[in-house]
């Protein structure tokens, strides 16, 4: 459907070439399109459209076929969220298994134009959330990860220092030709004035993660990776950005994301340390433990499918039994997979003791772990090995 | 809906999970899209939406499971356009819809309350109609509200009947279960049992088969209604005083005299203990950083300016960490003072993410480090073998600090703050405190907690006059309020 708008408003554009006329011709004859496909969509479409022709103020060709192109990347994306069901079925299609929390949160994160706040263990797939959201709606994937030190200079903008240096060397020596005429200080310093003042513009401003996300005219992910690692002064930096879509640079002004294509953000932590309240308040919350054995058995399926049923079967419930131990750090999905390819390259049917006591480096992560371990490896095996 | 939801954020906030009237606002944005047919999507939005860390989540189901029952959701669905006016259709996702369903149930909220409130006049209106209508009509059907209400009605009428008819007897003021039976009748008279008693009694004068049938049918619809009354009470009660109680328990512990807990209770101030701390470390896990002003400092500034081509751009000032404190705690373990000790360790060590460095030492005449014995093993057996080796002597005050001397003055500098808990009753010994005077001068600060009241500290044996003036700080101490606020404090000054 989406492709006839954009061939109807082509045509437009080259026959009439008032652009007054061209506005409300193509606003009135997509709404009558629209219409006779469907009341709800046509609705969208006008409301879009008008939405551009606001956003951009000055409106010529090429934006109008970005617009067009606009509401079509948008209407393919609300198709792709519009149900729970749908979001699962499209990240599946990209190997990602969610459960329906993780659906639901996308889901409502899309309608309620929030940020996603993925707390969880390391390993259970809240960065690849992020990643395979933006697969599935084909767009750009910002990736800002945090760090104990991270400030607004490596995260929002910065000047480009070098540039503009530059450029005052450049007007210290064409001052003459501007002060030219000017008789005594004040004139001068009015002729000065006139000249714009481009030292902090956007020419010398460069843009770090969070910036390009809202400048990002087509929408995009933006990931905030392992917040808790970042200072609280951070926190209280990504506020504004959270709650409002927008930045403020002193020097220019406030930096808004474009209304249509908000960027969909998504911030993961460890749970190092508590994020602060006024950082949750803004978020939706969504907590990813560690899968059920189906959960999982259906996770290593869709990343490794050449796994055998049976040893797929054995290796899930060998590590469900692992999370169940007292270890210093308990196997991850993550590990899972890790394992379920070396036994693949290892070329083994089903789980015996010599071989996991090979492997189990694979799944854990620390020598006292695999010693706990090694004590109990009959039992383990065994129990796995029974279950099919 | 609206209603129902504010209902269910008070809820949650007694379940200790927090939900602040943004997050409220938001699940009542959410709500058109999801709808409330789905259960599942509908639990599972709310729970994104409201609860905001594992713990919380936990509370939440609990919550959500008792306060939206299975029937509830499926009368909020199906009953909300018809017969309850606070259900409304705002939750209905189509614009058109909208208008004519609230417009029904404008009608329909009338009859609600007509039905409701009627009293007296309703009443008798509506018996005379049924005097006068009886002969003729064959099959009977009664006349008050809630008669016709339980004999032809849904089950989800009637559920969203008594949900109304809860909210108007202010049902979620239950506090004790001994208010059980009261708010039971409150609702059934605010559902017009009145009438319907009434109606009953009118129907047994008046006799002949037909009323007779129906007085027996409203008779035991009647006690149906009382039983589901009861239950719907009950878990009102479950939902609403059960907290409540809890949180009163909380409040009356936090400020009894912790010498005079009983063994029973210490979990339950373990806890409370644990929720402090947390508290605590929330507010003080920040590591601030005091800049002085005017003090360049050169290195990071010619390092932050290679950028700039060497040029002087950005400058950097000097600045240093704020240290976390270092903390000696000397704690008495004699009978009268253990309780406090006890929780004054306990309460040190739960804060172990912010004050890393803590040494405790127990004494009751002869001092001994207990710190190890802190780290390896849990808080209770830790207390319990502190208790064995070092309770249950003579106090001696002038031993400990003559020990503390020889074994760790030279572990005190000027970071250390030290501790010490204990009521100061030297059964009239030497009480040393020129020893006192040297861990003064030596530390950042000492602080004397005890758990006397401050008119006892010169009577008797108490050697209070003579340890005060060598302490920065002295404290009464014998309630968790007091032990929180040392606490507190000690992180203040210190970061």
């Amino acid at each position: 459907m989406s492709r006839t708008y954009g061939r109807v408003a082509s045509v437009l554009i080259i026959r009439l070439p008032n652009r007054a006329r061209l506005v409300t011709q193509i606003v009135s004859t997509s709404l009558y399109i629209a219409r006779a496909h469907s009341h709800n969509a046509g609705h969208f479409f006008a409301s879009t459209v008008s939405k551009h022709l606001i956003h951009d103020g000055n409106f010529h060709d090429g934006n109008f076929h970005d617009g067009i192109k606009g509401i079509s990347l948008s209407n393919q994306r609300a198709e792709k969220l519009a149900t729970v069901e749908a979001i699962s079925d499209g990240l599946a299609s990209l190997n990602y298994i969610s459960n329906l929390h993780i659906s639901t949160a996308v889901f409502l994160a899309h309608h309620l134009d929030k940020p996603v706040l993925i707390e969880g263990p390391p390993g259970v797939g809240k960065t690849e959330l992020a990643k395979s959201v933006a697969a599935l709606l084909d767009m750009e994937c910002v990736r800002l990860q945090c760090y104990e030190g991270l400030d607004e200079s490596k995260a929002i903008y910065e000047w480009k220092y070098g540039k503009q240096l530059l450029y005052t060397q450049v007007l210290k020596e064409t001052l003459g030709e501007i002060l030219e005429g000017a008789k005594g200080l004040s004139e001068s310093v009015a002729k000065l004035h006139e000249f714009g003042d481009v030292f902090f513009s956007e020419e010398f401003l460069e843009p770090r993660p969070l910036l390009k996300a809202l400048k990002n005219q087509d929408g995009c992910v933006l990931l905030i990776d392992e917040v808790d690692k970042s200072d609280y002064e951070f926190e209280s930096l990504l506020l504004e950005m959270l709650s409002d879509y927008q930045l403020s640079i002193p020097e220019i002004g406030t930096i808004a994301a474009n209304p249509v294509h908000k960027p969909l953000v998504f911030l993961t932590s460890n749970n190092t340390r508590e994020i602060s309240d006024a950082l949750k308040r803004r978020c939706l919350h969504l907590y990813i433990p560690f899968p059920d054995a189906d959960l999982e058995t259906a996770i290593v399926h869709a990343r490794v499918p050449e796994v055998p049923d049976q040893l797929r079967q054995q290796l899930v419930t060998f590590v469900q039994e692992l999370r169940d131990l007292d270890l210093k750090k308990v196997p991850a999905i993550s590990e899972t997979i890790d394992w379920a390819k070396t036994l693949l390259l290892l070329h083994s049917e089903t789980l015996d003791q010599d071989l996991v006591r090979q492997t189990l480096n694979v799944i854990l992560k620390f020598q006292e772990d695999i010693e706990a371990v090694e004590a109990e490896l009959a039992m383990l095996t065994n129990k796995a090995t029974k279950t099919d | 809906m609206e209603k129902t939801l504010v209902d269910f954020v008070k809820v949650l906030r007694t379940a200790e999970v927090k939900v602040s009237p943004a997050e409220t606002l938001d699940a009542m944005s959410a709500l058109p899209i999801v709808g409330y047919e789905d259960r599942t999507l509908f639990k599972n939005a709310l729970s994104i939406l409201l609860s905001k860390n594992p713990e919380e989540k936990e509370a939440f189901d609990a919550c959500f499971d008792r306060f939206f029952t299975a029937e509830d959701l499926a009368a909020l669905a199906e009953g909300g356009p018809m017969s309850n006016p606070d259900d409304s259709s705002s939750d209905d996702p189509g614009d058109a819809f909208d208008d004519e369903a609230s417009g029904e149930q404008q009608s329909g909220g009338d009859r609600t309350q007509k039905g409701q409130g009627g009293g007296g006049g309703g009443g008798s209106r509506s018996e005379s109609e049924a005097e006068m209508d009886a002969p003729i009509d064959e099959s009977m059907e009664p006349s008050s509200a809630l008669g016709q209400l339980l004999l032809q009605g849904s089950r989800s009428e009637q559920m969203v009947a008594l949900a109304e008819a809860g909210r108007t007897a202010e049902v979620n003021q239950i506090v004790v279960f001994t208010q059980k039976g009261l708010y039971t009748r409150k609702i059934m008279e605010a559902m017009g049992l009145k009438d319907l008693q009434e109606e009953i009694s009118e129907l047994q004068k008046a006799g002949g088969l037909p009323r007779l049938g129906l007085a027996t049918r409203l008779k035991r619809a009647r006690d149906l209604l009382r039983d589901q009354v009861r239950d719907y009470v009950e878990r009102q009660f479950m939902l609403h005083a059960d907290e409540h109680g809890k949180q009163l328990r909380e409040e009356l512990l936090k400020k009894v005299k912790l010498s005079n807990l009983e063994k029973r209770n210490f979990k339950d101030v373990q806890e409370i203990v644990f929720k402090m701390a947390k508290k605590l470390i929330a507010i003080h896990s920040k590591r601030r950083k005091t800049y002085r002003r005017g003090q360049i400092d050169i290195r990071k500034t010619l390092r932050n300016n290679m950028q700039y081509d060497g040029n002087l751009f950005d400058l950097r000032w000097k600045s240093s960490k704020v240290d976390r404190p270092k903390v000696m705690c000397i704690c008495d373990c004699s009978g009268s003072v253990s309780n406090y000790s006890r929780f004054l360790l306990m309460f040190l060590y739960s804060l172990a993410e912010i004050i890393p460095k803590v040494r405790s030492f127990a004494f009751s005449s002869d001092l001994g480090e207990v710190t190890d014995i802190f780290q390896r093993s849990s808080l209770e057996d830790a207390m319990a073998k502190t208790m064995r080796d070092y309770g249950n002597g003579s106090t001696d005050y002038g031993q400990m600090l003559m020990d503390f001397k020889r074994r760790c003055m030279d572990d005190v500098n000027n970071k250390t703050t030290i501790i010490i808990l204990g009521d100061a009753r030297n059964n009239y010994g030497d009480p040393k405190s020129e020893i006192l005077r040297e861990m003064y001068e030596k530390s950042k600060r000492v602080i004397w907690l005890n758990p006397e009241p401050r008119s006892n500290w010169t009577v008797g044996d108490a050697e209070m006059k003579k340890y005060a003036p060598c302490c920065h700080q002295t404290e009464v101490c014998n309630s968790l309020t007091h032990l929180e606020r040392v606490v507190a404090n000690l992180l203040k000054y210190s970061t």
